[in-house]
């Protein structure tokens, strides 16, 4: 069981989809995420572990080596991929109750801005750490955050700007949420953000890539 | 003043597909399979992707003031910044152009993202942010030549949301062309849609001088560019 959970892991961190995927190149010809998912299923691995033990270390490691630049963006994309092939094998289980996620986490752009990139990277990585991931997509309006917040008590919210005149609607989307549901835990990011605006704007965390928000997560829900 | 529209062809371009296979992290253009294949999907796909079109407009009578942060033209002030201002310093007048690949790429590019091809459409994303940034190359040497034919240089090109340079002073750049030139249209956020499109002004003068580009000049810390940049030094 070990050695198939640390198989598992490296799939993720390296991207090997299935076996039919000719990536990454050192990994040619053998069984991906894909397979393993369904081989450690099958020998009765509980699926808390293979979500625990298999894939979430091969997505931190991806996520750390992103953050020290080590790997790009496509190289996150692959890990991310694998990750979610594994997860429609598991997707039953939760739905079952049978293991369960962190959290959830709802993240969107905010109104005015279309910008989608980073906010994917950013929802493919918390979603690969272990937690439930409501995507709002782009130029998203505080009702919009609001509702699906009520909609999931608790969960966590992800706001992504990439330009100087959208971080006004930062701003507002954060003062409306926090007056609206004060407990809420609003998490920033993008390119012309920083943490004195996340400071200023009354917001909980920002972070320049996806790793230090789930860091910030994890240790939340911990 | 007239506006000078042109459309380019994909095949118009001068791309570097090196640089975009570094983007992708590979730098000299050894990419693994399958992103190799990829890049040339992307490639050969693009000409139908694209609707590339820019447009310019010379304006004269471009005045700067006293606290060399701002210009004035037509009586509208742009507050350019200090770094900006000095790039244009002895221009005697300023183009204002727009750039746009058009909006396909784009959404070509999103749909695989989310869906069976992440990598493919991140490819997309990159080709058609080099697209743009190849047409205003184009634009920049057609501008150039107009200039020069006049007895006059041109400085490299300057946009709103670099430097210091509030990039809500696209409203008033935008104003000097009709709306949805080019199919570019702004948000009152001012975002462009298409999203892969450029706005700018290239200084004008008999004294103008062309530099490159520095990231030294520009304040945002945490680029992908310049941290690129960084790890080819
Ligand atoms: C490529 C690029 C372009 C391309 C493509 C644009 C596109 N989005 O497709 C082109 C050339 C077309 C372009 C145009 C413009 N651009 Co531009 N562009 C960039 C550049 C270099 C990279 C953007 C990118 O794709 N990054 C890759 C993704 C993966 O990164 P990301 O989105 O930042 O996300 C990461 C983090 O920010 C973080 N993150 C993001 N969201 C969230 C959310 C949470 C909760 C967390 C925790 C983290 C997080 O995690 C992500 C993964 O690491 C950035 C500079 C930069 N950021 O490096 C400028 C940048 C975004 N552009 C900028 C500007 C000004 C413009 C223009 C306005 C210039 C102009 N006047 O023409 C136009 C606007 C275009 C438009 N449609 O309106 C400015 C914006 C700042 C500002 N002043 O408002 C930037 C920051 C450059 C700068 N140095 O100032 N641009």
């Amino acid at each position: 069981m070990e050695e198939l959970l640390s198989k598992l892991a490296e799939c993720v961190e390296f991207g090997k989809i299935n076996i039919a995927s000719p990536y990454p190149p050192q990994m040619k010809g053998q069984e991906g995420a894909d397979e393993i998912t369904r081989k450690a299923l099958d020998q009765g691995v509980h699926p808390q572990d293979i979500l625990s033990k298999g894939l979430m270390p091969g997505m931190e490691r991806i996520g750390i080596k992103f953050r020290e630049n080590k790997v790009f963006v496509p190289q996150v994309l692959m890990s991310a991929k694998a990750m979610s092939t594994a997860m429609i094998h598991l997707k039953p289980h939760f739905l079952s109750g049978a293991a369960k996620q962190k959290g959830t986490f709802i993240i969107g752009t905010v109104q005015g801005d279309l910008h989608d990139i980073g906010k994917n990277l950013v929802s493919m990585m918390v979603e690969g750490n272990g937690y439930n991931v409501v995507d709002l997509g782009t130029d998203v309006a505080s009702d919009k955050f609001i509702a699906a917040i009520k909609e999931h008590p608790g969960a966590f919210v992800g706001l992504s700007a990439l330009l100087t005149t959208t971080m006004a609607s930062m701003e507002k989307i954060t003062k409306d949420i926090k007056a609206a549901l004060p407990d809420t835990v609003v998490t920033i990011g993008g390119a012309p953000v920083n943490n004195d605006f996340c400071q200023k704007i009354g917001a909980d965390c920002y972070s320049p890539d996806p790793q230090g928000i789930v860091e910030f997560l994890n240790s939340k829900v911990a | 003043m007239m506006i000078h529209e042109t459309s380019y062809l994909f095949e118009d371009l001068t791309l570097d597909l090196d640089h975009l296979s570094s983007m992708l992290g590979y730098p000299g253009g050894l990419l693994p399979e399958p992103f190799n294949f990829y890049l040339e999907q992307a490639v050969s796909d693009a000409p139908s992707l694209c609707n590339i079109k820019g447009a310019w407009i010379l304006k004269e009578n471009m005045e700067f003031s006293g606290d060399r942060t701002l210009i004035s033209i037509d009586g509208i002030e742009f507050g350019i910044g200090k770094t900006v201002t000095h790039e244009l310093r002895n221009s005697s007048a300023a183009v204002f152009f727009i750039c746009t690949a058009g909006e396909k790429i784009s959404r070509r590019s999103q749909e695989l993202l989310m869906s069976e091809n992440p990598v493919l459409g991140y490819v997309f994303d990159l080709l058609g942010s080099m697209i743009v940034e190849s047409a205003t190359d184009e634009l920049q040497a057609e501008i150039k030549k107009m200039a020069q034919s006049q007895g006059m240089n041109i400085t490299n090109r300057y946009s709103p949301g670099y430097c210091k340079w509030n990039v809500a002073d696209q409203h008033k750049l935008f104003s000097f062309f009709p709306t949805e030139c080019c199919g570019i249209r702004l948000t009152d956020s001012a975002l462009m849609h298409p999203i892969k499109s450029v706005s700018g002004i290239i200084g004008v003068g008999e004294q103008v001088q062309y530099r490159d580009y520095m990231c030294a000049l520009c304040n945002q810390v945490d680029c992908i560019l310049r941290n690129h940049h960084n790890r080819l030094k």
